[in-house]
């Protein structure tokens, strides 16, 4: 019942996963085409498992191989239930760039502003050059579209550094605690066979992950915007998620050289934008689903919201308890702090205020420094783990007697170094 | 290979001879790990925690009637604790022996093979045959990235480098699995060079037969039950699904306990089994015991 007629039907289907998102290589639709010769697929639910075993590469992909599937062998996938909530995430990933509802979110300020509390606003002055200095300390929600473009490229300046922890990889370190055999009888050989010098290593200290969570809802609006960009800038090991009514994964999304297409790209994998807010919701989502599972253990983890509250402010203190159980830090980046009558009335932040670390403004290019010192700052009470200067490699002892010493002393055993003994 | 082909001729008595040692699969599992076999490609299963991904690498092992070598990644791991090591006390011995007994002894001599601890991952490259061993490396996600790059030379060629020794080229490549719990994304290269497979929850006449499978003797009413509650479990609000495993742990404890028929008091007895989070358990009691056996 299937096609005869192999390689066109490889080809063609892989040509169609390709167009759906799917990273199907010509490495994958080969070996596709030798799985097919392997099991001779009498039924099309056959057809299936072999196309996903060997076309998928991940769960998330599910949703749109399925619907390829379905047009071009017309019959729909086998019933399997869908790990709920990690399919729907994916199917977003899996179409970078397709153009969703929604999307307006960044190209259209002032759509969705209904929403906003009225509350200190600068009087909207004119500007026509980009003056870097007004720029900088101007609120993002006064912010004209060519503004926002010369805010991106002030921002890329900016540099966030996470506090550090120990790993369990070990690194060389003159004065380390551990001793590197591996090292001592490599310089051993030099003399003799005598392991004079201890070579020494140290654990690996390591920068934290971050982990940022940005409000795209209504009455963040304005913010998101110059939010996301910041969220481009974190770097490495950082991991991105956006939330309104739901949660959106965008690590990957934000994950090119250029913001304008990261931001693009993001917006495009998120369909709430300017929506309500579930701060609650969002947050036991991330918890069950990223965060338990080990991404905010040990992590700094940053939220950018007004904490305005659509569901219940319970959900958010109980769900904000659970993270902080988990993190390093939580530092909650609201831009309404900087506004001078400022008390945390709204539902969601006062329920999440106990579980913060800090509570920073981050209202503007300026107010963002204060954002990067609250990330930088070590967690009360500890002591930040010294990273050793780099050093170079010592070099190991000679066996050649130093001029004017009697004794055939490898060098580097002087007292002038401190020590009268070898340390072993 | 040839004898791969032996073990596993096609999907369906590959299914039968996994059931055979308790471990039942469905048709795309079973079409999964026999692509794996046959290709030969290493496999990546993710999936819910306790769903059996690990399980799956043992049963292939005892189909294959060849050695498991297990490497459990952790944060941190690296090659001297997956792949080798020098067994330093003794090169130092052999130096001082060589040494006072006159000898000389080449640094070629002291980074041979007498000198290697084996790790798990040249264990499995170097197990002699007859059949290629089964290698699981479980929880990938839970290593940092440089182990991640490390791993592609072992994936793609099932050949290890040594700087000391030369390039290991294993003469039965192991047939590999990987699991991830999706911590974190993999990176792409890694997953270029496997299969894929995504285990879900199996559905409940066959979790019945599963669990009753791993539980000898326990009754088909307690056992279905048991599965009818821990469905419910899993749909209600919990933080930590409990999977088969928390099935089969819970079914045993009933069974130890001699309880035959799960009411709401063998529930709350038995709870700490299949709920591991205080958390958990609240919400369970919340919604009442009752509503989870009907």
């Amino acid at each position: 019942m299937i096609a005869l007629d192999l390689p066109p039907l490889v080809a063609g289907f892989g040509r169609r996963l390709h167009d759906a998102g799917l990273p199907v290589t010509p490495e994958r639709a080969a070996r596709f085409a030798e799985a097919l010769k392997l099991t001779n697929p009498v039924a099309r639910t056959r057809l299936y498992w072999i196309a996903r075993a060997t076309l998928l590469s991940d769960i998330s992909q599910r949703p749109a191989f399925d619907r390829v599937f379905a047009e071009v062998f017309g019959t729909r996938a086998p019933e399997v239930q869908a790990p709920e909530g990690e399919a729907r995430e994916a199917s977003d990933d899996a179409r970078p760039g397709t153009p969703r509802e929604g999307e307006s979110g960044i190209g259209a300020p002032g759509a969705g502003r209904g929403e906003r509390e009225v509350e200190s606003q600068e009087a909207p002055v004119p500007v026509l050059a980009s003056d870097e200095e007004l720029l900088r300390s101007k609120r993002f929600d006064a912010l004209e579209p060519d503004e926002l473009a010369a805010l991106y490229r002030l921002m890329t300046r900016l540099e966030i550094a996470t506090p550090k922890r120990r790993t369990r990889r070990s690194q060389k370190a003159r004065r380390g605690e551990h001793i590197d055999l591996r090292r001592t009888l490599r310089g051993s050989l030099r003399t003799g066979g005598h392991p004079i010098r201890l070579a020494r290593k140290r654990r690996r200290i390591q920068p934290r992950r971050i982990v940022m969570l940005c409000d795209i809802s209504g009455s963040m609006e304005p913010y998101s915007r110059a939010y996301l960009q910041f969220l481009t800038i974190a770097g490495h090991d950082a991991e991105a998620f956006v939330f309104a009514t739901r949660l959106t994964r965008i690590t990957r999304a934000l994950a090119t050289k250029s913001p304008e297409r990261a931001i693009r790209r993001a917006a495009a994998a998120a369909p709430d934008w300017s929506s309500g807010t579930r701060i609650g919701e969002a947050l036991r989502t991330f918890n069950d689903r990223h965060g338990r599972r080990g991404m905010a253990r040990g992590a700094v983890i940053v939220i950018l919201s007004d904490g305005w509250e659509r569901g219940e402010p319970e959900l958010v203190g109980r769900e904000m308890e659970r993270l902080s159980r988990l993190a390093y830090r939580i530092i909650w980046v609201n831009p309404r702090v900087s506004a001078a009558n400022f008390v945390p009335r709204a539902g969601g932040m006062a329920a999440a205020l106990p579980h913060c670390d800090a509570l920073v403004s981050g209202h503007s290019l300026d107010a963002l420094a204060e954002v990067i010192d609250a990330i930088g700052a070590e967690r009360g009470g500890e002591p930040p783990p010294v990273p050793e200067p780099e050093e170079e490699e010592e070099p190991w002892a000679s066996a050649t007697p130093q001029p004017g010493s009697s004794v055939a002393m490898p060098s580097g055993y002087g007292p002038a170094r401190g020590r009268t003994t070898p340390g072993w | 290979m040839n004898d791969l082909e032996h073990y596993a001729p096609d999907v369906e008595t590959l299914a039968r001879r996994l059931a055979a040692v308790d471990y039942l699969v469905d048709e795309g599992l079973a079409t999964s790990l026999f692509l794996s076999l046959r290709l030969p490609q290493p496999i990546l299963l993710e999936g819910e925690a306790g769903v059996g991904k690990t399980e799956a690498a043992k049963a292939l092992a005892q189909v294959l009637e060849t050695p498991l070598v297990r490497l459990q990644c952790y944060d941190g791991i690296d090659a001297a604790e997956a792949l080798y090591e020098w067994n330093y006390p003794r090169q130092l011995l052999s130096i001082r022996l060589a040494d006072s007994a006159g000898e000389k002894l080449s640094e070629a001599d002291l980074f041979g093979s007498d000198y290697l601890i084996r790790r798990p991952l040249l264990r499995a490259l170097e197990h002699p045959g007859p059949r290629p061993a089964v290698l699981l490396i479980d929880e990938i996600d839970r290593a940092d990235d440089d182990f991640e790059a490390f791993l592609l030379e072992l994936l793609a060629e099932a050949a290890v480098t040594i700087p000391e020794l030369g390039t290991i080229r294993a003469t039965h490549p192991p047939v590999i699995v990987l699991t991830s719990n999706r911590t974190r994304d993999l990176h792409d290269a890694v997953k270029r060079r496997c299969l894929y497979h995504w285990i879900d929850y199996p559905n409940p006449q066959r979790e019945v037969e599963i669990v009753r499978r791993r539980v000898k003797g326990a009754s088909e009413t307690l056992a279905v039950s048991v599965v009818g509650a821990v469905g419910r479990i899993r749909d209600s609000d919990v933080q930590k699904p409990p999977g088969i495993a928390e099935a089969i742990d819970w079914l045993r404890a009933l069974e130890l306990l001699g309880i035959v028929e799960l009411d709401a008091e063998a529930l709350e007895r038995t709870l700490g089994s299949v709920l591991k989070y205080g958390d958990d358990q609240e919400v369970l009691r919340a919604l009442g015991l009752e509503s989870l056996v009907s």
